[in-house]
């Protein structure tokens, strides 16, 4: 059975596609996570969610966009939401999470306007929904190795000063970093992952492999480094073992890669929690 | 006075006023700072105090009147890295932070490593040199949740020196922490002082503690109300500090 990985491209590229959303969701996940930003990934997945929803209709309604993969409008709205939740925490200065409920809903409430005026899609929607291993297509893994080489290099030449922004704001701005840029396009990264992750763990559990790696990973981390570290060793071991057990099975794969994902924090809580009551 | 270039003080503000909202925070500040001073700056809650610091370091900016940093204009400043600034430890909150007091103490360098470059083999001992400077060597890759308060200061205060500032800001850095830590503290101060010639700005409502160890103060209370040497706040702190907290409040000031 582990050879069908190799015969069949669909399979090919989910795999590829799997181990690249692997490396970058717990990598932006630990910046967002540490800034208490946990939850900006699930209100961009609504706005992307809209977005999809938004580039069905037009290739259903206009010829002119009948050629264009809805992932692309699912970007376009995702960066949007990005740029918006960055005004909006301006504007609510001292109550910065709001911008996330109002970004869910807005997204959300957008999302079932566009699919009552299409009167409903077809099943290809439950696939951006919820993630489908059949779902990838070379476009489709295309636009994710782009995301993931453009978040891997900024990571890299950039680490010093994201690591800055993250650990002390105020800090960063008085040292002369150009914060507002950093946060800006650091925004940008992450509306691009979930955006081009979406058909493998499905949009709406999409937040759960940014976040649930890392959680794991900061109960053992000794360090920042360490913390990315763990964190995408847990996500890589979730979405290998989720999209193997979801072939098996027949499963969706996002919700079996999330639920992998939730084993393994289980794990790390149980084996830390044996290890002070031993001691 | 005349000066030459070189002689150009570290801060100059002229006639600054911050306003927020309605309120007056500061009013009419004139304050230099001279290369090797190390000012004390005193004054009740509210009294501005942070505020100044915020306006020194373009975090606020001012209503009214100018600052002039190295001798330059704020707006035009891009030299942040002659600039150390610790921050009230209160405002931190940083221990539930997943990170080792090397990497705590590495990001000071943010500034003067630049944009797109990796730190160097230098750079990284420096930042072990710091660190021994501080008395963490042993807590090098420690998670600083694991430390002390004090020890937690001393971290914050190895990450402003790692870039070798000239000029060293410091807000209320003995809040929260225990009473020996704070002589060593003071200590350490001294010694930068003294061998490397930084010059420093220090905030604190300890004034008995503080006063002790700086050469210059300024009293504030949305207008500066004092500003001269350690000695002459000495022998006049009780009218001064009577004009500022008013006649209600029982003098701060203890002399050992």
């Amino acid at each position: 059975m582990l050879a069908d990985w190799w015969q069949y491209d669909f399979l090919r590229y989910t795999l590829l596609s799997g181990v690249l959303i692997g490396l970058i969701c717990p990598i932006l996940g630990t910046f967002l996570i540490v800034r208490r930003l946990s939850m900006m990934a699930d209100g961009l997945s609504h706005v992307t969610l809209s977005g999809v929803a938004a580039g069905m209709l037009l290739s259903k309604k206009v010829a002119l966009f009948q050629a264009v993969n809805p992932l692309f409008f699912g970007m376009l709205f995702s960066v949007a939401g990005s740029l918006f939740i960055e005004r909006l925490r301006k504007v609510y200065k001292s109550y910065q999470d709001l911008a996330i409920p109002i970004i869910i809903s807005g997204g959300l409430g957008l999302f079932t306007v566009l699919i009552s005026i299409a009167k409903g899609f077809n099943a290809d929607l439950y696939s951006y929904l919820f993630g489908k291993i059949v779902a990838v297509t070379k476009d489709d893994l295309y636009a994710l190795i782009g995301v993931a080489a453009v978040v891997l290099v900024t990571v890299f030449l950039m680490y010093k000063e994201l690591f800055a922004v993250s650990f002390d704001e105020e800090f960063a701005r008085v040292s002369g970093v150009a914060r507002r840029s950093i946060n800006l396009w650091f925004m940008v990264l992450v509306a691009l992952t979930i955006a081009a992750s979406m058909r493998i763990v499905g949009v709406l559990l999409i937040s759960a492999l940014i976040t649930i790696p890392v959680a794991a990973s900061l109960q053992i981390a000794g360090s920042f480094r360490q913390t990315i570290l763990y964190a995408i060793v847990f996500a890589e071991t979730s979405v290998l073992g989720g999209l193997y057990f979801a072939y098996l099975l027949d499963w969706a794969s996002g919700g079996t890669i999330v639920l992998m994902a939730v084993l393994i924090l289980f794990a790390v809580l149980g084996v830390k929690r044996l290890r002070a009551a031993l001691r | 006075m005349e000066r030459t270039h070189q002689e150009e003080a570290v801060v100059k503000l002229t006639s600054v006023t911050f306003q927020y909202e309605d309120k007056v925070v500061l009013d009419d500040v004139t304050f230099t700072l001279e290369r090797g001073d190390f000012v004390g700056i005193v004054g009740p809650n509210g009294s501005g105090k942070s505020t100044l610091m915020k306006l020194i370091l373009g975090l606020l900016p001012a209503t009214k009147g100018k600052v002039e940093l190295f001798g330059q204009p704020l707006s035009r400043f891009r030299d942040w890295t002659k600039i150390g600034y610790v921050a009230q430890q209160a405002a931190h909150g940083a221990g539930g932070f997943p990170a080792t007091v090397r990497e705590v103490v590495s990001s000071g360098l943010v500034g003067k490593v630049g944009l797109f470059r990796r730190l160097k083999p230098h750079h990284h001992e420096k930042v072990r040199d710091v660190v021994d400077r501080v008395g963490l060597t042993e807590k090098l890759d420690q998670r600083i949740g694991s430390l002390s308060g004090g020890q937690l200061q001393r971290v914050f205060i190895a990450r402003a020196l790692v870039a070798e500032p000239e000029l060293l800001i410091l807000d209320e850095p003995t809040v929260g922490v225990d009473q020996e830590s704070i002589d060593q503290f003071y200590e350490l101060l001294r010694s930068l002082k003294e061998e490397n010639g930084m010059t420093m700005m220090i905030v604190s409502h300890d004034v008995g503690v503080m006063t002790q160890w700086v050469n210059k103060v300024a009293c504030l209370q949305r207008r500066l109300h004092f500003h001269g040497t350690a000695d002459e706040f000495a022998h006049n702190h009780e009218r001064i500090l009577q004009q500022m907290y008013g006649d209600t409040v029982k003098l701060l000031a203890h002399h050992h």
